[in-house]
C-alpha cells in the first residue's frame, strides 16, 4: 500500500526477505544445523550426524530438560496465583494506594537477574532462611523474575474485561466469591493463559539468577548449555538449545490451543 | 392475564416480602457525591408498586447515579434508599434482590443464553427444578426461547437485550431498573422494543420500574409517571400526560416534548381555571393551572401541533407571524416563523398550502390547549 | 471486595515479594554499605567505585546499551514499515516468527553468531577456503560489537511488537489519500508514518535501554574478556572471585541505574498511553 510500482514491490520484497533472513533465519538455521554436525570445518559441516540429540536425551542433559520443565511450571504457576491475586486486590483499592503498589509489583523486572540472584545468595544463606544448595532457591529466583509479568498481564486483561458484567452479576445476587468464579475468573482465562505463557518462556531461558544461585544437582538447561559451550561441546550446546527452543514452543503451542468457552475476542 | 412468571412461589427468596405484590422503591433525600462534586442532590421521590417511572434529563444530570444507587453500585452521601419496606441503603448489591439491565447488555459473554438467564437463580442456590421451570418461561416473555444454547456472540443487539431482560426477571426481582436499555439499538428495532417492554409491563402488572433514559419518546410511551432531572436535582415529578399538558417549569416544557414559549404579562385569572395575559400589546388566554397570581409575568406554553393556521374569527387567540423556513418531513410539515423577536414552531398537515419564506401568516391556537408555565429564577 | 477491605486482600501477594524480592535487596544495601562492621563501610565502596574495574564496566554497560538501543530503534522501524505496509507473500508468518523470538532464551542468538561470525564460523571458512584469505578476516564478534549485533537482533522485536500494534490503527486512507496528493512513499514515512510511530518508537526504545543495561547471558556467551559489563562484573566478582562485598556494591549501582530507566519507561508509558511495549 505504500509502494505501487511493481519494481518497489519486487526490490521491497527482496529487501525484506535479506533483511528478515539474515537477522532471524540463519541464527535459527545455524543453530539447528550446528546441532547436526559431526564435523565442521568449512563452509558448512562435512559430516552429519544425531549423536548430539543421543546426548541431549541421556544423563545429565535430560536432567536438565526435566529440571527447566519443573522450574518453569512450578514457578509460573505461583507466580500466576500470586499476580492475579495482586491484579483482583489492587482493582477496588484507591487511586493512590493502587498507583504505588502497582509500581511495587513491576519493580522486579526492573531488576537485573543478576542481582535478583545476588541478594537471594546473601539473603537465604543463613539461618533462619537457610535455602542455599536447595532447589527452593532456584524456583524464588525464577517466581521473583517473573511475577511482575504475570501481574502485568492479568492488570491489562482486567482492564479489558467488558464493562458492567461484574455489576450486573453482583446485582442478579452472585456474592463476591460466586462472581469471581463464575464471571469474573472465565472472562480472564484468555489472560490467564497468556501470562502463564510468557511466564513459561521466560523461566525456560533464565539464565543470570539461575547462574548465581543453582545448586549442583539441579542444573537447568540455559545453564547446562553455557558449560557445554564453555568447554567447547559447541554442537552439544546447539543440540541442547534447540531441544530448549523446541520444548518451549511446544508448550506454548498446547497452552494457545486451550479452548476458551464463547469468548468474545 | 396472569403472568407465566407468576406460577411457583418465590420461596426460594426469604427476603423477598410480598414480592408478588411488587415492592415500591422510596428515595429519601439521597445525595451522592463523587470526589467533591455532588452528582444527585437531596432526591426524594418515590415509585409506588407496579409503576413505570421514567427518570429523563440530559447526560450528567443523575439520572443514573440516581438507578446505580438504588442497585447498590454508588453509596449515598446522606439519605436512606427503600425497596418495599426494607431499607437498603447498606445493604451490598447482591442481597437488594433486584434485577438491572444496561445500554450494553453486559451478557455474560463465556455461557449461552439459557446460562446467562439461570445466572441469578444459580448464585441463590435455587433448587434445580426451579431453574428448569424458571429460565424457559423468562425466555418465552421475551421471546427467545429458540435461541437458548446460543452464544450471546451469535445474537443481535436487540435479541442480546431480550435476554438481558430475561435475565433480569428470571429472578423474579422486586424492581426492574433499566438503564437506557434501548439507547444502543437502530431507531427501528428501538420502536419495536419499545412496544414489547409494554406488551411485558401489560403482563407482568405487579412489577415495579425504574426506568433511565435520555428519550422523551421512551418515557412518554411507558412511563406512569415522568421524572425530569438537570444537574443533580429533580426539578418535575408527576404523571406524563399532565407533565406534558402542564410543565411546571421552562426546563420541564423544554425537554418534555418541543413547546413554543412565549414571555407574557398582566395575568388576570378567568372563570374555568383560565387566565388572561398579554403579550405584548395582542390579549392571549390560556390556563391558569398552576394558580398564577394576578399581575404575574409568566411564560405561555403552547405546544407546535397546538398551533393552527386556519383562522378563527371567534377567538382571542391569534397571532401573525413571519414565515422563516418550512421543513417538509413526510407525516408533517414544520414551520419556524419569527413573531418580533420570538420564534414560534409549528406542525401542521402535509398537504396544507402555505405561504413562501417571508410572508406574514395568521396564527391561532385554543386558549385551553395552552398553559401558563412560573418563570422561576431557578429553573427557568 | 470492597473499597474498605482492598487493603487487606492485597496483603498476601504482597507480603511474599517483600520476603523474596525487596528483603534481599535490602541485605545487598547492607552489605555494599559495610554490612556486619567488618569491612569499613564507606570506605570500601568508594575503592571499588574508583576503580578502573568498575569504571570501564560502567562504560561499556553504558555504551552497549546505547548503542543496541539505537540498532534496535532503526532496525525495528524498518522492519515494522515493511511488515505493515509493504505486504509481501509470508509477511505475516514472518511477523508471527519474530513473535515467538521474544520466547527464546536470548543466549541462543549470541550462540548461533559463533557459528557465523566467529572465528570457525561459516563467513570466515568461506573467506579461508573458498576465496583462498591466509586469515580469517571477520573478527568482531568477540568485541563489544559482537554484543551489540547480538543485542540488537535480540531485542529489535520488543521495539516492533508496540510499533506494529500501532501501525494497525493507522488508518490505510492517510497513506491512499496521501499518495493520491502526490506524496512518494519516502514523503509518506516521513511525514505520516514516523509522527504516528513516535510514542511506540520512545516506548520502545525506553524499554529496550532496560533490557540491555540488565542482559546477562548475550555478554556472557560471547564471552569477550574484554567486554565486562556490570552484571557480568557482579558474576564474576560474586561467583569466581567470592568477594560478595565488592559483588553487591557493584550490584547495587546496577540496580540503582536499572531503577531509574524504569521509571523513565514508566514515566513514558504514562505520558504516550499504556500501549505497553512487549511485556512489561
Amino acid at each position: 500500500m505504500l509502494v505501487w510500482s511493481r519494481r518497489g514491490r519486487l526490490l521491497t520484497f527482496v529487501l525484506a526477505l535479506a533483511l528478515f533472513g539474515v537477522l532471524y533465519g540463519l541464527p535459527l538455521g545455524v543453530i539447528a544445523l550446528a546441532s547436526f554436525a559431526g564435523q565442521w570445518n568449512n563452509v558448512l559441516p562435512s559430516q552429519m550426524t544425531l549423536e548430539h540429540y543421543v546426548n541431549a536425551f541421556r544423563g545429565d542433559s535430560f536432567d536438565q530438560l526435566r529440571h527447566s520443565l519443573v522450574t518453569g511450571c512450578v514457578a509460573s504457576l505461583v507466580a500466576l496465583v500470586a499476580g492475579t491475586w495482586a491484579a483482583l486486590a489492587l482493582r477496588r483499592a484507591r487511586r493512590l494506594p493502587a498507583r504505588v503498589f502497582d509500581a511495587i509489583f513491576f519493580i522486579p523486572s526492573a531488576v537485573p537477574s543478576v542481582s535478583v540472584g545476588l541478594g537471594l545468595l546473601v539473603a537465604f544463606s543463613h539461618k533462619p532462611f537457610l535455602l542455599n544448595g536447595t532447589v527452593w532457591i532456584v524456583l524464588i529466583a525464577h517466581f521473583v523474575l517473573i511475577s511482575a509479568f504475570t501481574y502485568g498481564n492479568v492488570t491489562a486483561g482486567l482492564a479489558r474485561l467488558p464493562a458492567d458484567v461484574e455489576q450486573v452479576a453482583e446485582s442478579l445476587g452472585a456474592r463476591p466469591g460466586y462472581r469471581l468464579r463464575r464471571v469474573t475468573l472465565p472472562l480472564l482465562a484468555p489472560y490467564l493463559i497468556a501470562a502463564f505463557s510468557l511466564s513459561f518462556a521466560l523461566s525456560m531461558g533464565e539464565l543470570g539468577a539461575t547462574v548465581m544461585v543453582y545448586p549442583p544437582g539441579w542444573v537447568t538447561m540455559p545453564v547446562g548449555i553455557f558449560a557445554l559451550s564453555d568447554r567447547g561441546s559447541i554442537f552439544d550446546a546447539a543440540a541442547l538449545t534447540m531441544l530448549l527452543a523446541a520444548t518451549t514452543l511446544l508448550v506454548l503451542l498446547g497452552l494457545s490451543r486451550i479452548p476458551v468457552r464463547g469468548s468474545a475476542r | 392475564m396472569k403472568s407465566p412468571l407468576g406460577t411457583g412461589a418465590a420461596a426460594y427468596r426469604a427476603v423477598a416480602p410480598a414480592a408478588d405484590r411488587g415492592s415500591g422503591i422510596a428515595f429519601d433525600g439521597v445525595s451522592v457525591a463523587y470526589g467533591g462534586v455532588t452528582v444527585l442532590e437531596a432526591l426524594t421521590l418515590t415509585v409506588n408498586p407496579g409503576e413505570i417511572v421514567a427518570l429523563i434529563g440530559p447526560s450528567g444530570s443523575g439520572k443514573t447515579t440516581a438507578l446505580r444507587a438504588v442497585a447498590g453500585f454508588v453509596q449515598p452521601a446522606t439519605g436512606r434508599i427503600r425497596i418495599g419496606t426494607r431499607d437498603v441503603t447498606d445493604v451490598p448489591p447482591h442481597d437488594r434482590n433486584i434485577g438491572m439491565v444496561v445500554q450494553n447488555y453486559a451478557l455474560f459473554p463465556h455461557m449461552r443464553v439459557d446460562e446467562n438467564v439461570a445466572f441469578g437463580l444459580r448464585a441463590r442456590k435455587a433448587a434445580s427444578a426451579l431453574v428448569a421451570a424458571r429460565v424457559p418461561e423468562a425466555l418465552a416473555m421475551v421471546g427467545m426461547a429458540a435461541y437458548a444454547r446460543r452464544f450471546p456472540r451469535e445474537l443481535s443487539g436487540g435479541q442480546q437485550q431480550r435476554v438481558a431482560i430475561a435475565r433480569a426477571l428470571a429472578i423474579k426481582p422486586q424492581v426492574l431498573l433499566l438503564d437506557e436499555p434501548l439507547s444502543a439499538l437502530d431507531a427501528q428495532i428501538r420502536r419495536s422494543m419499545l412496544d414489547e417492554l409494554a406488551r411485558l409491563h401489560r403482563e407482568l402488572p405487579d412489577l415495579t420500574v425504574l426506568y433511565v433514559t435520555h428519550d422523551q419518546i421512551e418515557a412518554l410511551t411507558l412511563a406512569d409517571r415522568i421524572g425530569i432531572m438537570r444537574d443533580g436535582k429533580l426539578v418535575a415529578f408527576g404523571p406524563a400526560q399532565a407533565l406534558y399538558r402542564h410543565p411546571p417549569n421552562r426546563f420541564a416544557a423544554e425537554f418534555l416534548g418541543r413547546a413554543n414559549l412565549l414571555p407574557v404579562t398582566g395575568l388576570e385569572p378567568a372563570a374555568d381555571g383560565m387566565a388572561r395575559v398579554r403579550f405584548g400589546d395582542v390579549a392571549l388566554t390560556a390556563r391558569n393551572h398552576h394558580a398564577l397570581p394576578a399581575g404575574d409575568e409568566c411564560l405561555l406554553c403552547v405546544r407546535p401541533h397546538d398551533v393552527h393556521v386556519e383562522p378563527h374569527a371567534d377567538t382571542d387567540n391569534t397571532l401573525v407571524a413571519v414565515v422563516r423556513s418550512i421543513q417538509w418531513q413526510g407525516d408533517t410539515q414544520s414551520v419556524e416563523l419569527a413573531l418580533g423577536e420570538h420564534v414560534l414552531r409549528l406542525a401542521c398537515p402535509p398537504r396544507l398550502t402555505l405561504p413562501g419564506i417571508g410572508d406574514p401568516l395568521p396564527l391561532h391556537f385554543r386558549g385551553t390547549q395552552a398553559t401558563l408555565v412560573p418563570v422561576g429564577a431557578a429553573l427557568g | 471486595m470492597r473499597s474498605g477491605s482492598a487493603g487487606a486482600w492485597v496483603l498476601p501477594p504482597l507480603l511474599l515479594l517483600a520476603l523474596l524480592f525487596f528483603y534481599p535487596l535490602l541485605l545487598i544495601v547492607r552489605e555494599a554499605l559495610g554490612g556486619d562492621g567488618q569491612v569499613p563501610g564507606l570506605a570500601h565502596f568508594g575503592e571499588v567505585l574508583g576503580s578502573r574495574m568498575f569504571r570501564s564496566a560502567l562504560w561499556n554497560t553504558m555504551v552497549i546499551a546505547a548503542l543496541s538501543t539505537v540498532g534496535c530503534l532503526v532496525l525495528g522501524f524498518v522492519l515494522s514499515v515493511l511488515l505493515a505496509f509493504t505486504p509481501f507473500p509470508g509477511s505475516r508468518m514472518v511477523a508471527r516468527l519474530i513473535d515467538t523470538f521474544i520466547a527464546l532464551p536470548t543466549f541462543l542468538v549470541a550462540l548461533a553468531f559463533t557459528f557465523i561470525y566467529g572465528s570457525a564460523g561459516m563467513i570466515n571458512e568461506t573467506f579461508v577456503h573458498v576465496l583462498g584469505v591466509a586469515r580469517p578476516p571477520v573478527d568482531f564478534l568477540y568485541s563489544q560489537w559482537g554484543v551489540i549485533l547480538s543485542e540488537i537482533t535480540v531485542y529489535t522485536p520488543f521495539v516492533m511488537r508496540p510499533l506494529l500494534a500501532t501501525f494497525s490503527q493507522l488508518d490505510p486512507a492517510q497513506i491512499e489519500v496521501a499518495s493520491s496528493l502526490g506524496a512518494r512513499a519516502l514523503t509518506i514515512v516521513r511525514r505520516i508514518i514516523f509522527p504516528a510511530a513516535l510514542p511506540a518508537l520512545i516506548a520502545g526504545g525506553s524499554l529496550c535501554l532496560l533490557l540491555t543495561v540488565n542482559e546477562f547471558g548475550i555478554v556472557l556467551f560471547i564471552g569477550a574478556k574484554d567486554v565486562i559489563t556490570l552484571p557480568l562484573l557482579v558474576y564474576d566478582l560474586a561467583i569466581q572471585q567470592f568477594d560478595y562485598a565488592s559483588a553487591c556494591i557493584i550490584a547495587v549501582v546496577n540496580i540503582v541505574l536499572s531503577l531509574g530507566l524504569y521509571t523513565v519507561y514508566r514515566f513514558v508509558l504514562a505520558r504516550y498511553g499504556r500501549r505497553r511495549a512487549g511485556l512489561v
